[in-house]
């Protein structure tokens, strides 16, 4: 009993101190880049830009502080922690340590529609290229659903379909830009198969926000929920869990989560999958713990890596997805590696 | 007599004979480290790339090509009319076999990684295979690669000058065996670059700083703007330009508070038919230019001194000239503006 009393102090700690400091990893984030600009303008333009001062900041400054970077780092937080979020209930929901919304297919899925907008004029001009990502989210999230035969029993199947679905939505997205665009040098791989934070605004970021910060209070109202569907479905429903209905609300929620960040930044991989194993590790197997740590876990880690993608290679900028792999998989490993015996 | 014999001896002088000279065959040229020997001049061309398309039709040689592939845009007003029955195998990369159907004896291509060695196409040992002759634009195998740091686009060692562009027309002209078309081509473009430096060229001891957008990934985001070893360095040192992007990268991205950093005093932006990117559009980058919060205050934009050139004016090719020319002019006109 003692031990558990320790226990949550330990991790009630953790979540304190991850509260405390997202906002001053936010800050942070935001007086880094390729302009020098002092602390102190930092400051002064994020507090005018949250409309506690009005301060007399150059115009350039105060658009590359608030406009560019707070932006940006705001979305950074939300996407990472978001994403990782979707990750602790998909491998809780389906009982698979592989399941992240990257492997589902939902990201391939928004790749696509959002070429499918972009190349193809599909509703030209009514629909932002944001908006068919959605579409192509929640089109793969169906169709994900539907080869997997409902949301049975099996689970399992549904990240043979994810996987099936992912192939296909990268087929088409790949078919889709080598047929229909002009020959002016494709440059790079396409941005939506990478992912990237640069020109986000605050549109993305507040939209990010709204709906990971309702994603996140969803998914906390069924934290107890999900520690009975680890034990199995059979042991929940006897629990008193009804199954079918907090599948679909949970997986209805991860999907919305997923697509609105992938409309915003592109299909980042890693995170979602990565983030929820090291939580547990370091806090236990308890949903109304792991998901605060792992959604604080996530945004700390995303704002990390979006600031190295900016400054490992001076005024250039490298792919998101690039920057969470590179840097989180021998993390991971390491991490595995210690506690093989546990 | 006496200023009869002065003119014979000064037009020997003045044009090299060699050139001018009717082609030996059988007659071998060295092209991005591979040899070819041609024992007549081709009659049957597959052209990748729509700078050699361009070539062939400048140099009269339209009735040769059988099939053409990667178009960029439209062809320039004065070889429309010759280019327009020419055949298109495809808008983008043609099939290794699409080409190899036309039965040409001479394939040449824009760019490596349509025929170079992880040729996109086919590599030249494979054409070589099928007796096929192959030719590599040497504006882009000369000291450009794709390096580890730089993206899909490449790198260059030393800058590019249109100096090899005018080896291209040299070589081409000779495998053909038409010199004097050669020759009549690279004297017309000397005197327009002659020109444009004698109208454009932009004095003074600080030189008007510059950047070439070409598109970007988002519209918002990072934009793929001209390094300054590439076509648009070669551009910029024409005009007395300085490109504020230090970068041996071809087309590098990067980001918009740096070049705000740099306070541009002329922005190029890039027209192109492709709709890959949402930043492809003209009027979509310029109004991004104006309405951001950040770009609006960047000094080009602020004074209006945003010039448009067609997209493949700004990658090695004869249309360089027409790049340098197009914002020669443009800023003329800023500069009559004010």
């Amino acid at each position: 009993m003692k031990k558990h009393a320790a226990l949550y102090w330990r991790n009630g700690l953790i979540i304190f101190a991850g509260v405390l400091s997202l906002p001053v990893m936010i800050v942070l984030a935001a007086s880094v880049g390729d302009m020098p600009v002092s602390f102190a303008t930092t400051a002064q333009a994020i507090t005018n830009g949250l409309g506690i001062t009005c301060i007399d900041v150059p115009a350039v400054e105060a658009g590359i502080i608030w406009q560019y970077r707070m932006s940006r780092a705001v979305m950074a937080a939300c996407s990472g922690g978001g994403l990782a979020l979707c990750g602790l209930v998909l491998q809780s929901l389906l009982r698979n340590p592989l399941a992240d919304p990257y492997l589902l297919g939902i990201s391939a899925g928004a790749s696509t529609g959002a070429v499918c907008v972009m190349l193809l004029g599909i509703g030209s001009g009514a629909i932002t290229t944001g908006a068919g990502a959605f579409t192509g989210a929640c089109v793969a999230f169906s169709l994900i659903v539907v080869l997997s035969g409902g949301m049975r029993e099996n689970a399992s199947r549904i990240i043979l379909a994810g996987i099936a679905g992912t192939q296909l939505f990268n087929a088409l997205t790949s078919y889709i830009v080598s047929t229909a665009a002009n020959a002016e040098q494709s440059r790079g791989v396409m941005f939506w198969l990478l992912g990237s934070l640069s020109g986000v605004r605050w549109t993305d970021a507040m939209l990010s926000l709204v709906v990971v910060a309702v994603g996140l209070l969803i998914v906390i109202c069924y934290a107890r929920s999900l520690d009975t569907f680890n034990v199995g479905t059979d042991v929940s429903a006897t629990l008193g869990t009804r199954v079918m209905l907090v599948r679909t609300i949970l997986l209805l929620t991860t999907a919305l989560i997923t697509a609105v960040i992938v409309s915003a930044i592109g299909a980042v991989g890693f995170v979602g999958l990565v983030i929820p194993h090291i939580t547990r590790i370091i806090a236990g197997h308890r949903h109304l713990i792991t998901i605060p740590v792992a959604f604080l876990a996530g945004g700390h880690f995303m704002i990390l890596a979006d600031l190295i993608s900016r400054t490992l290679i001076s005024h250039q900028v490298l792919p998101i997805g690039v920057v969470t792999a590179l840097v989180g998989a021998p993390v991971f490993v390491l991490i595995l590696y210690r506690n093989r015996e546990k | 007599m006496k200023s009869a014999s002065f003119l014979l001896m000064s037009t020997i002088f003045l044009f090299p004979l060699v050139s001018l000279a009717a082609t030996d065959y059988p007659f071998t040229v060295e092209n991005c480290g591979v040899k070819e020997t041609f024992s007549h001049a081709p009659s049957r061309v597959v052209t990748i790339g729509q700078h050699e398309t361009e070539l062939m039709l400048v140099l009269g040689l339209d009735k040769k090509i059988t099939g053409t592939a990667v178009w960029f845009g439209a062809l320039p007003e004065e070889l429309k009319q010759q280019g327009k029955s020419l055949k298109r195998l495809a808008e983008n990369a043609p099939g290794f076999e699409a080409v190899a159907a036309q039965r040409p004896e001479l394939v040449l291509a824009q760019y490596s990684w349509h025929i170079g060695p992880q040729g996109e196409v086919g590599t030249r040992q494979q054409f070589e295979q099928l007796g096929i002759k192959t030719w590599i634009s040497p504006a882009d195998c000369k000291a450009k690669t794709v390096t580890a740091t730089s993206n899909g686009d490449g790198a260059r060692s030393e800058p590019y000058s249109i100096d090899s562009i005018f080896d291209e027309i040299t070589a081409m002209a000779r495998i053909f065996d038409v010199a004097e078309r050669g020759e009549a081509l690279k004297h017309k473009l000397s005197e327009r670059i002659e020109a444009v430096q004698k109208r454009d060229r932009i004095k003074g001891s600080s030189p008007l700083k510059v950047v070439y957008w070409f598109s970007s990934a988002r519209l918002k985001g990072d934009p793929w703007v001209a390094g300054n070893k590439g076509a648009p360095g070669w551009i910029s040192q024409t005009l007395g330009l300085s490109n504020i992007i230090d970068s041996d990268e071809e087309w590098p991205s990067v980001t918009w508070e740096y070049i705000v950093r740099a306070q541009p005093d002329i922005i190029v932006i890039a027209d192109m038919d492709r709709r890959l990117y949402p930043a492809d559009d003209v009027e979509t980058k310029k109004r991004f230019l104006e309405t951001d919060p950040v770009t609006r205050e960047i000094p080009a934009v602020r004074q209006g001194h945003i010039a448009v050139v067609p997209a493949m004016s700004l990658n090695p090719s004869l249309r360089n000239v027409e790049a340098a020319e197009l914002i020669g002019q443009q800023i003329h006109a800023f500069d009559q503006a004010r």
